[in-house]
């Protein structure tokens, strides 16, 4: 449950900034190298690999060197769990409140017969 | 209904009609032995809960997973409307002290209907990645959308 909130919680932060949010809108269309998606930002290297980071830590983001060429991919599993979430609630509500109408059911029954 | 506002992507709200009277529907959420009988879906149990049914006065609730490991849930009361309304957080304990990691708020609306009673719950959820982009980022809104594009594209790899 922690671990899952913990992921919950680095997915949210990983997609809490545009230029991250741009990698992973480019990395839709497919793989790219570090070079092209660092292409568009004006923003010194080592500040962009930053962004990657931290993309690549929460797990949206794999990457892959070969040669001199790293190549990004987009790993779309936590933003699932991001959206799972609310559904995980929904259900859990769902449960709860069919087991209350079940109990007042039979409350009610209970109580008539006294 | 409600007078709260509502975010679809945070926030639920689920709508019974029931035929029992409302002071049963009443007494099920607010007295601890009726609430242990049903709050926690099964095969989860609540083994304990303590209501003080006052504003500030505690709201705390024990669940036991199925392996035996208990969660204590505390919190209060915020409105407390006699067979009508109650409203509860574990964003603050009792006597309204903030808490660190609360992210919930429920409200419970009832009223008679035809034929016995209509409820309403809503659970309220800490927007996390609002607050995260608020102290960090100045930056509103977006993500959802963003979220929800990718989304999509996930779905058909």
């Amino acid at each position: 449950m922690t671990n899952q909130q913990d992921r919950l919680n680095d997915t949210f932060h990983a997609l809490a900034d545009p230029t991250r949010r741009a990698v992973l809108a480019k990395l839709t269309s497919g793989p790219a190298t570090v070079s092209d998606l660092a292409q568009p930002f004006s923003m010194a290297l080592p500040t962009f690999l930053q962004h990657l980071k931290v993309l690549e830590e929460c797990g949206l983001v794999r990457s892959k060197k070969v040669g001199r060429v790293r190549t990004c991919q987009l790993k779309p599993k936590p933003l699932e769990e991001a959206q799972d979430w609310l559904g995980a609630q929904r259900t859990l509500w769902t449960k709860r409140l069919d087991q209350l109408d079940d109990y007042l059911r039979h409350l009610n029954a209970t109580e008539n017969r006294k | 209904m409600t007078a709260y506002p509502i975010d679809p992507k945070l926030d639920l709200i689920l709508e019974r009609n029931i035929d029992v009277p409302v002071e049963l529907v009443w007494k099920a959420w607010t007295e601890p032995k009726h609430l242990m009988q049903w709050f926690t879906p099964a095969p989860w149990k609540t083994v304990d809960c303590e209501i003080d049914l006052r504003p500030g006065g505690i709201f705390r609730t024990v669940m036991r997973s199925p392996e035996g490991q208990d969660m204590n849930n505390i919190g209060c009361c915020l409105e407390v409307v006699h067979h009508r309304k109650l409203v509860f957080t574990d964003a603050l304990l009792p006597g309204f002290r903030p808490r660190d990691d609360g992210f919930f708020t429920g409200v419970v609306l009832m009223e008679p209907a035809k034929g016995g009673s209509k409820y309403i719950a809503c659970a309220i959820h800490k927007d996390e990645a609002g607050r995260k982009t608020h102290e960090e980022m100045g930056f509103h809104s977006g993500w959802g959308t963003a979220l929800d594009q990718l989304v999509a594209y996930a779905k058909t790899m």
